[in-house]
Order: structure tokens, then C-alpha cells, then sequence
């Protein structure tokens, strides 16, 4: 009896041993070494030299003007990019929803920049926004615009770096709503249209919150990916012009050489500000969200 | 009771992770190279194989290997593995995680800048006995590229492969408007000037550029007499005497003019370059690691000349330096590497031969292989004569911390329009904080 007890007991641990090892090596233990280093002016080379220093990092980067700044910046990218993403992705999955072989044609078109490694599309959108050079420059010209500057003044690098990720990424999510979309059951439009309901207000009474917890999972997903948007910024701009595209991941990328213990604690921010968007998420739009 | 149990099961598991973490770090001290070998190295009796970690690519780094191979070949008993891990920046990153982990190359190229943070660690050997052996002294090299060499009186790195910024001129331009190769600020400025052609609104060709770097404004603030830092180390003097402000003015002053080109910063040494190859540009301040690779494709009269002065020439330096680690596994054999590089007519020197970067010894400088090239290409040679003028002004552990903080400043100066003053205010702030720390 005592017996079986004991190994009902220890069973369902080892079970789950081989998973938590991984979870173990591979999540729990990283975040506590971050949340140790970022406690320490650390010398990664010579541990014997390093300090603790209790919350400084934390102190010194509160108070760096730099640090709100690319806050900031992480903060616009997401809000923008997500915003113009989603809506973008509604708008053109109604308009390729119906099953046609010109619908398919549209839908592979704007997927396949998602297939393109980014730092294939970040070099091409590099040459085409060449202020002097450049095709996009050359085209404005051509029908009499102003041109811009692009990714070389600060007042539009931002701008170029949100475009070029809302382009790559929307054909991703355009083919999830289309999934959702082409999911939700005919009958209900038909009633709909049995009542003469008007196609906006079948939109956003029926579509809209049909299609919700899909339009949920990208806005969590998305929200946590721009946040920690790296590659774009560090292929095209570098973070620059003066500090007007650095954002938070690569704010700690630049000082990992350095000071691993402020860039630690940038770590430890980043993953609060996440923590806690992800729990207002759930916590907001769970209940707004219909599951069928 | 169950949470209890699921703690202790945690704390287990995490202990036992961490055990087996550190005896993997025990474990695998052997050279990380020997892999790359099929772990052969171990049972082929004498032979031992030690990792070369560096910077190289591209051309330069086919100059590397050639080298390598020539050490290899001549050492039987040796086999030297030479890695390119990205460029100076990446390769600093890679070393401190292998520094931390035991698991650090024998010799390794760290860019000048660099190298306190290493010999701060104090995980850099000393030179001076692996020199000794040889009979060479650091008297042996060029005076002004031994900046970054000592730490607490040892010797923990020699120069390599180092430059130093110099003036690429455009002669077909100069002679097309009758003018002189410049020698000072107001002449440069003038010669400028009168290059630019203009097509309308678009400029097709430029007086002056120079590559997105710290590099060239130092280079000036120096030839105004000042200094990047003080001698104290506690303050950036040219942000308040007035040195920071002047270089800045004369280069917006150009550039609103159409006269200076100053480049994006992604990329901006390549954009340069073919810009100067292609004839857009009459004058370029570049590294005169780049001559090589600009002889090959200028289809004009191509001269170099010494960055032109104002109270004084002045030239930075800048390139790498090689070092030995400390707990590195097979040190003799690192020693023997390093030995062959600074004293044999295939080691080090033939690299400077092929690539264009600076002798470094003085027995390099009178060698007749060297000597040959000069009388050959006699514009290499003005990069080595300029070294008299060479120093370097921002040598602190805090350097490679504030550089960004520079690079922010001349984003905003140059690419911003913003406020020089106000600017340059910020740009001391936060280097005295980081000079403090």
C-alpha cells in the first residue's frame, strides 16, 4: 500500500522529468543567470573581478535618457507595425477569401516575401531606398514627388524599417484570416442576408467576431515579436541615424561587449514589459474574444 | 504537500543540471580546433594544433590563410588552425565567451581599441619572454603603433595588421583644375570646392569624403592640437575647448556646400571607395588598408599624401593587434607561432606585402622585399612615413563604451543638422559618466 503510494506519487514527476530538464537547461536556468548577472558588474572573462553592485544597473539605466528613447522606439515599431499589419491583413483576406484561381495568385504573391530570408529583403529594400541611387527615389522623381531621405535622417528611418516589416510580414497573416475566414460556417451569412443585414454590418457583427480568436493570436504574437525586433534593425540602419531606430533588443545587443550586467538588466526589462503585455492581453481581450 | 515535492524536484534537477554543466566545462578544455580535425591531432603523436582566431575576410583573409599554410608547411610538428569569426567586433564577443570558458584560442587578433579590455581581465600572457627567445625586444618595433601594447609592465600584444587613416587623392581631378595636392585645412577646402560638378540639382562629383567612422574627426581634433581624452582620464577636452566644435563646423560648412560627401553609415567604406575607383570624388580620407584594393581599380593618376594638417599632422591608428591567452592549452607552440610571425620574411611581413598594411618592425622596414615595393609603388610608402605623426588620444578601458556615444554625435551633426554644441555638451556627459565608472 505504502507502496504504490510512493509511486503514485514519483510517477507523474517522472513523466514530466524529461520536459522539465529541457524547460530546466533551457528557460528557468537562463533567466535566473540573467537576473544574477544583471545584480553584478560582471567580467565575463575573469569572474574573480567582478562586483555586485546590487540594483545600479537597474539605477544607472532608469536614469540614461537613451534608455526611454529606445522605449520609445520599441513602443512606436510595435504599436505601428502591429496596428497597420492587422488591419492591412482583415482588408485583404475579405478581398481574397473567395477560393479563385486569381485569389491564389494574389495570396502566394504577397506570402512569398515571408519566405525570403529577412536579410535578403532587408539588403534589397537597402539599394531601392538609396537616397541618390535608389529605384523608390528614382520612381518619385520620375512622377514628380518630393523624395525622401529614407533610412539616412532620423525623422523617416522608422518609418522605412516599419514598412519593410509590415511588408514582409502580412502575406503570414493574411493566409491565417483566410484560414479563419473560409472556417466560418455559410449558414450564419445566410441567415444574415435572409434579415437584409448590410455587408458592413455583417462584417463587424458576424466576421469580425468570428474570426476573433484568430485575430487574438496575432495580436500576442505580434506584439511580442516586434518588441523584440532585432534583425531589420540590424541589417539596415544599425540603430542609427543617432539613436532614431535602436530599439530594446538591440540596445542590449550593443552593450553585451561592454557591460553584460547593464545589458542583462536591459534583459530583465524587456522580458517585465512582455510579462506584463501578454498578461494584460488575457487578462482584456480574453473575455472580448469568441470562441465557438 | 505536492507543491513541496515538485520543489524539491526542481531544485534537484537544476543542481544536477548545473553539476553536469560544470563538468562539461572541465571536460572540453582540449582545443576547440581538434574537432575541426577529427580529433586526428591526438593520436598523431607529436603534433599539436593550436587555434588562430582573427578578422580577416575577403581578400585579406585568403592573405591569412596563405600564411597560415606557409607556417604549416615549414612546421611539421605544428598545425596552426585559422578561423575568420566575423569582424572586430563579433571576433571581441567570441573570445570573451571562450576566455570565460576555458576554452580560448592560443594566439588571437583583437582591433587596438579592444585590447585593454582583455589585459583589464588580465587573461593576455606575457609577451616578453616568448620574445626574449628570439632576441627580439620591444625596441624592435615602429614606435607608433605600440599604443595598446603594455598593461602593468608587461608586453601583452604586439601590432599586426595595423593602418592608419591617410589622404587617397584624385591627381587626374587636381591637374584638370590646376590646383595642388593639398597640405593643409584651407587648401583642402578649396580644392573641394573647385572639384564639384553639378548637373542640375544632382551633384556627379564631390571635392571630398570619407568613410562613417570616429576615425576621421579625431584625426582632425588631433591635428588642432587637441585630444580625445585628457590626461587625467576623466574628461573629452575637445567638446569644451572649442577643437570638437571647429572640426565639425569645417566639415557642415563643406557639406552644405556640396563639397564634402559624407556617406550612410551602413556600408559607408565600400560606397566610398567605388566612389573614389569611379572617379566622383577628388579627395578621400580612407585607411591605407585600402590601397591595395584601390590600385586595382582607379584608371586614373592615383596618389596618397598625409592627412592635410592645421596647427600640427596628425594621424590615429587603428587595425589589430595579436595576443596570446593566458590559459590557453598548448602556449609553446602559440609562442613558436608568434616567434616565426615577427622575425620571418613569410610570416607577418609577407601578409603586409600582400594586404598593405604597415611594417611593423624595423628589420621589416629595411627589408629588401619591402624596399622593393616601395620603389614599385611608391604610395604605400607615404602611410609609413606619416606613422611619425601617429597617436592615439583615446586610449581607455571606457573607449569601446563611449565610441557609440561618438557615433551618435556625428549621426546627429552630420545626417541631423543638430546643434554642434549642444551635441558635443551631450556627447562629454555621458563620456565623463562612462569614464567615471
Amino acid at each position: 500500500m505504502g507502496k504504490k503510494r510512493v509511486s503514485s506519487v514519483i510517477r507523474p514527476y517522472l513523466m514530466i522529468l524529461p520536459a522539465m530538464i529541457g524547460i530546466g537547461v533551457f528557460v528557468i536556468y537562463p533567466i535566473f543567470y540573467l537576473a544574477y548577472l544583471s545584480l553584478h558588474k560582471y567580467n565575463l572573462m575573469n569572474p574573480a573581478k567582478s562586483k555586485f553592485i546590487g540594483l545600479d544597473n537597474y539605477a544607472d539605466l532608469f536614469a540614461r535618457d537613451e534608455f526611454y528613447k529606445v522605449l520609445g522606439n520599441t513602443a512606436l515599431y510595435t504599436f505601428a507595425t502591429v496596428l497597420i499589419t492587422l488591419v492591412l491583413s482583415v482588408a485583404i483576406a475579405v478581398w481574397v477569401s473567395k477560393n479563385t484561381k486569381f485569389n491564389q495568385f494574389i495570396q502566394a504573391g504577397i506570402f512569398t516575401p515571408h519566405i525570403v530570408s529577412i536579410v535578403s529583403i532587408a539588403l534589397v529594400w537597402m539599394w531601392m531606398m538609396e537616397p541618390s541611387l535608389g529605384f523608390l527615389n528614382y520612381i518619385l522623381k520620375s512622377v514628380g514627388l518630393p523624395t525622401s531621405q529614407w533610412l539616412q535622417s532620423s525623422s523617416t528611418a522608422m518609418a522605412s524599417i516599419i514598412f519593410v516589416s509590415v511588408w514582409q510580414g502580412i502575406g503570414y497573416y493574411v493566409l491565417i484570416i483566410v484560414a479563419a475566414l473560409q472556417g466560418v460556417s455559410p449558414s450564419i451569412y445566410e441567415a444574415a442576408s435572409l434579415d437584409n443585414a448590410s455587408k458592413w454590418k455583417i462584417f463587424y457583427k458576424i466576421t469580425l467576431p468570428m474570426i476573433s480568436p484568430q485575430l487574438f493570436f496575432i495580436l500576442i504574437i505580434m506584439t511580442i515579436g516586434s518588441f523584440k525586433v532585432f534583425d531589420t534593425v540590424r541589417m539596415m540602419t544599425l540603430g542609427g541615424p543617432n539613436n532614431s531606430t535602436n530599439t530594446l533588443v538591440y540596445y542590449i545587443y550593443q552593450n553585451r561587449t561592454t557591460n553584460i550586467g547593464y545589458a542583462s538588466a536591459t534583459g530583465m526589462v524587456l522580458m517585465l514589459v512582455i510579462g506584463i503585455l501578454t498578461f494584460v492581453y488575457f487578462r482584456m481581450l480574453a473575455n472580448k474574444v469568441h470562441y465557438q | 504537500m505536492k507543491k513541496l515535492s515538485l520543489f524539491i524536484v526542481l531544485t534537484l534537477m537544476i543542481s544536477l543540471l548545473a553539476a553536469c554543466g560544470g563538468n562539461n566545462g572541465k571536460g572540453n578544455t582540449t582545443e576547440p580546433g581538434s574537432n575541426a580535425n577529427g580529433g586526428s591531432s591526438s593520436n598523431s603523436g607529436d603534433k599539436v594544433t593550436i587555434d588562430f582566431w582573427h578578422s580577416m575576410g575577403g581578400s585579406n583573409g585568403e592573405a591569412i590563410a596563405a600564411m597560415v599554410k606557409r607556417f604549416n608547411d615549414a612546421h611539421p610538428n605544428i598545425e596552426v588552425v585559422e578561423t575568420f569569426q566575423g569582424n572586430y567586433a563579433e571576433t571581441v564577443t567570441k573570445l570573451q565567451q571562450a576566455a570565460a570558458s576555458n576554452q580560448a584560442p592560443e594566439v588571437a587578433m583583437i582591433e587596438r581599441g579592444f585590447v585593454e579590455l582583455f589585459s583589464d581581465a588580465e587573461v593576455l600572457a606575457d609577451l616578453v619572454p616568448v620574445l626574449e627567445e628570439v632576441g627580439v625586444t620591444k625596441d624592435d618595433f615602429v614606435q607608433g603603433l605600440m599604443g595598446d601594447t603594455e598593461h602593468d609592465g608587461a608586453l601583452i600584444s604586439l601590432p599586426f595588421n595595423r593602418s592608419t587613416p591617410i589622404m587617397h587623392v584624385n591627381k587626374t581631378i587636381l591637374e584638370e583644375l590646376g590646383m595642388d595636392i593639398p597640405t593643409n585645412w584651407d587648401e583642402l577646402a578649396e580644392v573641394a570646392k573647385a572639384a564639384v560638378v553639378k548637373n542640375g540639382s544632382e551633384t556627379t562629383r564631390y571635392g571630398l569624403t570619407m568613410p562613417y567612422d570616429t576615425w576621421y574627426p579625431i584625426a582632425m581634433i588631433q591635428q588642432l592640437g587637441g585630444t580625445v581624452f585628457d590626461e587625467s582620464q576623466t574628461t573629452t577636452p575637445f567638446t569644451t575647448d572649442g577643437k570638437g566644435k571647429q572640426v565639425f563646423q569645417y566639415l557642415k560648412d563643406l557639406q552644405a556646400e556640396g563639397a564634402l560627401f559624407y556617406p550612410p553609415a551602413a556600408d559607408s567604406g565600400s560606397i566610398v571607395n567605388s566612389m573614389f575607383t569611379e572617379g566622383k570624388v577628388a579627395v578621400l580620407f580612407q585607411s591605407t588598408g585600402t590601397i591595395g584594393g584601390l590600385l586595382k581599380g582607379v584608371d586614373f593618376d592615383y596618389v596618397t599624401a598625409y592627412l592635410p594638417q592645421n596647427v600640427q599632422y596628425s594621424t590615429p591608428t587603428g587595425g589589430g593587434n595579436i595576443v596570446m591567452f593566458d590559459n590557453a592549452k598548448n602556449k609553446e607552440a602559440g609562442a613558436t607561432f608568434m616567434q616565426w610571425l615577427m622575425t620571418e620574411a613569410a610570416g607577418a611581413q609577407q601578409f603586409i606585402i600582400d594586404t598593405g598594411y604597415l611594417p611593423i618592425t624595423h628589420k621589416m622596414v629595411e627589408s629588401n622585399e619591402i624596399k622593393e615595393l616601395w620603389s614599385k609603388e611608391p604610395i604605400r610608402e607615404t602611410a609609413y612615413k606619416q606613422l611619425e605623426y601617429a597617436v592615439d588620444t583615446n586610449k581607455d578601458l571606457a573607449w569601446p563604451s563611449i565610441q557609440p556615444e561618438f557615433f551618435s554625435a556625428i549621426e546627429a551633426i552630420m545626417y541631423d543638422n543638430e546643434d554642434i554644441d549642444a551635441t558635443l555638451a551631450k556627447l562629454q556627459q555621458s563620456a565623463e559618466r562612462l569614464l567615471a565608472e
